[in-house]
This record gives structure tokens, sequence and C-alpha cells, in this order.
């Protein structure tokens, strides 16, 4: 097994680590757990940037066509986007959804791992890395907007339903909303981005900006679906339908990333 | 005879109000009666807690039964008005059982409701009232202190006192859980009855900027208006200011509801989907209960706020238990202290801890004068001690007094300057 693996092995671990922390944490009025979930959180987030750096360096830029890679590399940068807004606002129960979905998407990446790619002729261009870093970021802080939305969800409910919960300490609906807008905001901006220079990308590997591929199908699809809801806030539609389809555009990009990677033949396809 | 510490009074758990009001103290007299108390016999320091669930003597004395029986009497003869026979509302703790009461009584673990929060600001001030007569010590001074520190603790370590038991307080909860902040929120209050203008003070208390009041009769409505701030408005047109209401309370006696779906949906579109949290303190009730089906309206009646504030209850009194254990550990760390807070241990503990200095030191002396004889060593042997004699003779003589006031003060003073194995590290 080599180092990084080792290192993502640990990181493994150490987000279950945390997020049973999170959950004892909610449940309780400790402060203790809390400050095991953020070190277990960030020691983690540590030494997923160095197998990260290790896997650059010992392959290059083609294990941005890993989908292993892939995996890593957006729970890296969930984990890595929640404890920066952490260290502004400190969000515990974010915290319990982030770790397990750290943990799950490092695990998948796991279960995928394969070899590295050899990158093809096409695709050694500087588009790649152009499309792939604003793609990756912006999917990262759609992912952080659908764990918003689920405890908006949460919070509502029990809200309309005249039951407190189990759970203490669940941020206002306010502030869930206004947090959920932001990040679907941001997430937009970026992923935009990563859609133009994604089609730049297609022009200079394959010679059309535009291919009917599946995956760009998938993902403009995703990007309508985020415009109409930016668009959706300004007549009304916060709160609980924003929070649902906020979770659905997050599932839509879920099954662009593994179409791009499982369903079609390589090399050819890229979001 | 050993210091020990006693609380004698009642409080709501022996005592009903009429018997309560009839012994409180009025506030101007609280300084004579603090001083009244510690000039009692066999009463060394003392301070009178008074509130409205208690009237509590918290003193220090030599001789228990006796003090017991003279504080029963001085509360007997302070009542004021129609006396009643205190006999059987009185209690008293000493010891351990004094000590563990004054650690509850500051974490409002003995309060009506429990976990309220004025308790600790009213011992606070009791006990800067009789300190300011010259009524306390050191022992007070140590104990209020420590029950102080316990409470903060308790308050920190459980949730004793996280969440709202009131149906306003659950309110303005449940506000803080749909609006993140207050403050910048607009209220609506429908029906300028004495239960609305309640809830809407306790809403401006905790931030709400704005209040729109609303009444049949329009003037009851302007006469509210005006003594909180708030700006009056017809009641036929209030659908027409709802746009801009965060929350509305209803509290009208109107016998159907005076506001249904309709005009809400209205307002939710002008508001942009804006939540609006509705609260209805009406019986029967002035919102329909269909509102609450509307998506970012938020419907509570009274049964549901009583509802969050017993469920709140409940937490609290399993708090309560956790907070039972810290208080017991409390209570077994200032007992060390006092226990040894006595002049002959302290007396015997001060010479042999100079003794063992001196002996310590003429040792080292001796061991580089090797070739001194018998008679210089006696010498220097008789130097030392008479040294250390001469040093110690005016701190004993001064704790050997017995003034009853001060003695406690210079033991805990020579414990501290000479760091005498205090178990107690704090």
């Amino acid at each position: 097994m080599s180092i990084d693996l080792v290192f993502f092995a640990v990181s493994l671990g150490l987000y279950l680590v945390a997020a049973a922390a999170f959950v004892v944490h909610l449940t309780s009025t400790r402060a203790q757990p809390h400050r095991v979930a953020l070190v277990a959180l960030s020691a983690a987030f540590a030494l997923e940037t160095i197998a990260l750096l290790l896997r650059v360096g010992t392959r290059g830029l083609g294990i941005m066509l890993s989908f292993h890679d892939q995996l890593s590399l957006l729970a890296w940068l969930i984990v890595g986007l929640y404890l920066a807004l952490q260290a502004r606002a400190p969000l515990a129960v974010l915290g319990a959804l982030v770790s397990p979905l750290a943990f799950l998407l490092t695990l998948s990446s796991y279960i995928v791992f394969s070899g590295a790619e050899t990158l093809p002729e096409g695709l050694r261009t500087a588009w790649l890395p152009a499309h792939v870093a604003p793609a990756f970021l912006g999917y990262a802080v759609f992912a952080l907007a659908a764990c918003v939305s689920l405890v908006y969800l949460v919070q509502e409910r029990q809200l309309k339903a005249k039951r407190r919960g189990r759970l203490r300490r669940l941020p206002s609906l306010e502030r869930l909303d206004e947090l959920n807008y932001r990040c679907v905001a941001w997430g937009f901006a970026l992923f935009t981005v990563g859609i133009v220079t994604g089609s730049l990308l297609s022009k200079a590997a394959w010679g059309s900006f535009w291919a009917w591929e599946p995956v760009q199908v998938v993902a403009v699809l995703a990007w309508l679906l985020y415009a109409l809801l930016l668009q959706a806030r300004m007549l009304g539609w916060r709160g609980r339908r924003a929070a649902t389809l906020t979770l659905v555009g997050f599932a839509l990009l879920l099954i662009s990333l593994v179409a791009l990677n499982l369903g079609l033949p390589h090399g050819r396809a890229l979001g | 005879m050993q210091q020990d510490v006693l609380i004698v009074g009642l409080s709501h758990r022996t005592a009903s109000l009429d018997v309560r009001e009839a012994v409180a103290i009025a506030d101007e007299r609280l300084d004579d009666v603090n001083r009244a108390l510690c000039d009692l016999e066999g009463v060394d320091e003392a301070v009178l807690l008074c509130t409205c669930n208690r009237v509590e003597v918290v003193s220090t004395t030599r001789d228990g039964g006796g003090a017991v029986a003279r504080i029963a009497a001085f509360l007997r003869q302070a009542q004021t008005g129609r006396a009643a026979d205190l006999t059987p509302h009185l209690y008293n703790y000493q010891g351990r059982d004094a000590v563990r009461h004054l650690f509850r009584v500051a974490s409002s673990l003995d309060s009506m409701v429990v976990g309220e929060p004025q308790i600790l600001g009213q011992l606070k001030q009791s006990y800067a009232r009789a300190a300011s007569v010259g009524a306390t010590g050191a022992v007070l001074h140590r104990w209020f202190h420590k029950a102080f520190s316990v409470a903060k603790r308790v308050r920190t370590e459980t949730g004793i006192a996280g969440r709202a038991v009131s149906v306003s307080s659950a309110a303005v909860e449940l506000a803080t859980t749909i609006f993140d902040r207050l403050e910048g929120k607009t209220a609506m209050l429908i029906g300028a009855g004495k239960m609305g203008e309640l809830a809407a003070r306790h809403l401006l208390a905790n931030g709400v900027g704005g209040l729109i009041v609303t009444n049949r009769t329009f003037e009851r409505a302007v006469e509210l208006a005006r003594q909180l701030n708030a700006t009056p408005v017809p009641f036929e047109q209030f659908p027409r200011y709802l746009p801009m209401a965060d929350i509305v309370i209803g509290a009208t006696a109107a016998s159907e509801a005076v506001l249904g779906p309709g005009p809400v949906q209205e307002a939710l579109r002008e508001r942009k989907g804006r939540p609006i949290f509705c609260i209805d303190l009406s019986v029967p009730r002035n919102f329909d209960p269909r509102l609450n089906e509307l998506d970012n309206v938020y419907l509570y009646d009274v049964d549901d706020l009583s509802q969050v504030a017993e469920g709140n209850l409940g937490e609290r009194v399993r708090e309560a238990e956790k907070a039972e254990d810290i208080v017991t550990a409390e209570v077994e760390s200032f007992l060390r202290w006092l226990g040894h807070l006595e002049v002959v241990p302290t007396i015997i503990a001060l010479r042999d801890k100079v003794e063992a200095i001196r002996l310590g030191e003429l040792q080292k002396s001796l061991n580089q004068l090797k070739d001194l004889g018998p008679r210089e060593r006696q010498v220097l042997e008789a130097m030392t001690t008479a040294i250390v004699n001469k040093i110690l003779h005016a701190p004993l003589a001064r704790l050997k007094q017995h003034d009853r006031r001060t003695e406690t003060f210079y033991l805990d003073a020579t414990r501290r300057l000479f760091d005498l194995e205090d178990p107690d590290e704090s």
C-alpha cells in the first residue's frame, strides 16, 4: 500500500471520530466533544492535503481523470470549506453532516481505487485544471448548501410539528436560509466558470464546444436548476422549497459525477 | 467551641405567600437587621437573604442550638403587621446541610422555578449589603463566594437554565428559532388586552424593534401604543399592515377567528416568503389553525406554547440531577477548608512549620562548622530558638485573643500567609 493510501485510511477513521463527536456534542451540553470533533476533522484535512500533494507529485495532473482522486478531492474541498466557514461562525450541526459525507466520499474513493490514468495528449492543456478547479470548488460549495438545506428541513419540520427533537443547538431558520442562499450563489458562480472552461477544454481537446455528452447535459441541467433557484428566491421561493431544490440540484451533480466516471467510455467524457 | 455554619429561615417550600410577606424585611431596614443579627449572642457573622420566595439568615456561630433559637425569636419579632406563628414554617440547617443548602439556593436548585436566574443576583446583593455594615467575616466571605462560583459552574456545566419555562419566554425562544435575532424585527399585536400587552412587552424586552398595535376599540390601541412607543392602526385596516409584521400576536376576546389564511397568504407574497410567526394567546383561538399549513408560517397557540414550556421544564429537572453532583463535591471542599479554621490546630501547624525550618537551617550551618565545640553549638541553638519565638510572639498572641469578629479572619490569613497545607486549593 502506498503512503498516500495510508494517509487516506487514517483520515477515513478520523472522519468517523469527528462525526461521532459532533453527534455527541449536539445531544449534550458539554463542550468537550466539539473540540474533539474539530481537532479530528482538522487532522483528517491535513492528512488528506499531504496525500493529495503526494499523488499530484508522483502521478501528475493525470489524477484528475481518476474517479478515486476526484472523490477524495471533493471530500477534501468540502471539509476545507467547512473548517473555514466554522472558524467564522461555529456551526456544529453542519459538521455533523459534513463529517459523514466526507467519510462516505473518501470510502467510495477507496472502493473505486485504480492506478493513475495517463493523461491523453489532447488533455494536456491548461484548460484542464482551469476547468477542474472551479467545477470542483463549485461542487463542494453546493455540497455545503445541501447539508445546510437538510438541517433547514429538519428544523422546519420540528417547528411545524411543534415537537422539539433531541438535537439541541440547531441554528435558526433565518440563518440557515441565508447561509443556503450564499452557498448557492457562490456555488453557482464557480459552477458557471467551470462549465465555460469545460466547453473551452472540449474545444481544445476535441474541436467542439458542445458534444451532447450525457455528462454535459446533466451538468447543464443542474446549472439551470440552480439558476432557477436563485431567480425564484427573488419571487419568494425561500425556506423549505429552496432547501428542497438545493438538495435536488446536488443529487443531479452527484449523478453527473458518477456518470462521468462509470457510465461512459474513458478519455472522451469530461463535465 | 468549634466554628459552625448555620441557616435559619423559611421559603416557598415551608411557608405560604402571606406568611412570607409577614416576615419579609423592607429594604430600608436591611442594614439595621444585618447589624442586629450579628449582635445576637452566639452569632459571629450574619447575612439576611430576603426575596419574595425566601427569608433566610445565613450565619456562623459557636453555639449551635442557642443561636438557632435566638435567630428564630428575632425573626418572630421582626414581623410586621399581623404576626403569624412561624414555628411550623421555620427550618434550620447546620454544618454540611447548611453549606449544601446555600449552594443549592445559589444554583437555583431550591427555586420555585428551578433554574431561574434571578436568585444569584439577589444573593450577591444580600451579601454585599451585609458586608457593607460589617456583619460578615472570613467564613461568610469564603462561603458566599464559593456559592457564587458553584452557581456559575452549575450554569455553565449543566443545561439547568437553558430553556424557556414560561409561556411568554417559550414564545421568545421559538421566535429566535425562526428568526436569528429579534433586533430589527416587527411585531403586530392584535387585541390590546392585558395578556397581549404582557407578550408584547416580553418581545420588546428581547429586542424586537417595532410594534404595531390594533384593537377593536381604537382608543385602547392608541393608549397602549403610547405606553409601548408603538404604532396604533385601526382594527379594520390591520391586514394592510400584515406584510410588515414578522411576529403576529392574537390576543382579542373575539369568539371566532380574526385572521384566516387569505390575508396571511397575501402578506407572504408581499414579504417575498419571509417567515411569519403567529402566536395565538386567545381562548377561543384568534387565528385559523390552517395558518400552520402555509409555507413559512408557524402558528403556535397557548397549548402549544405550554407544551414547549413543560417539555423544557422536564429537561431542567434532568439537568438538576447533574447539578446536585456538582454541589455535593463543592460542599466537601468547603467543609475541609472550614474544618481547618481552628485556633489550636493552626497554632500547632504554624509552630511545627517554623520549627522545621529552624532545625533544617541550623543543621545545615552545623554541618559546615564541623569544629564547633558543644558550647558554641548550644549558643547557636539558643539563638535560633529565640529568633523564632520573638517573631512568632505577636502573631500567636493575636490568634489566641479569641475575638469572635476577627478570629476567623486571622486564622484564614495565617493559613494563607504561611502556606499551612490548606487542602482546598482555591
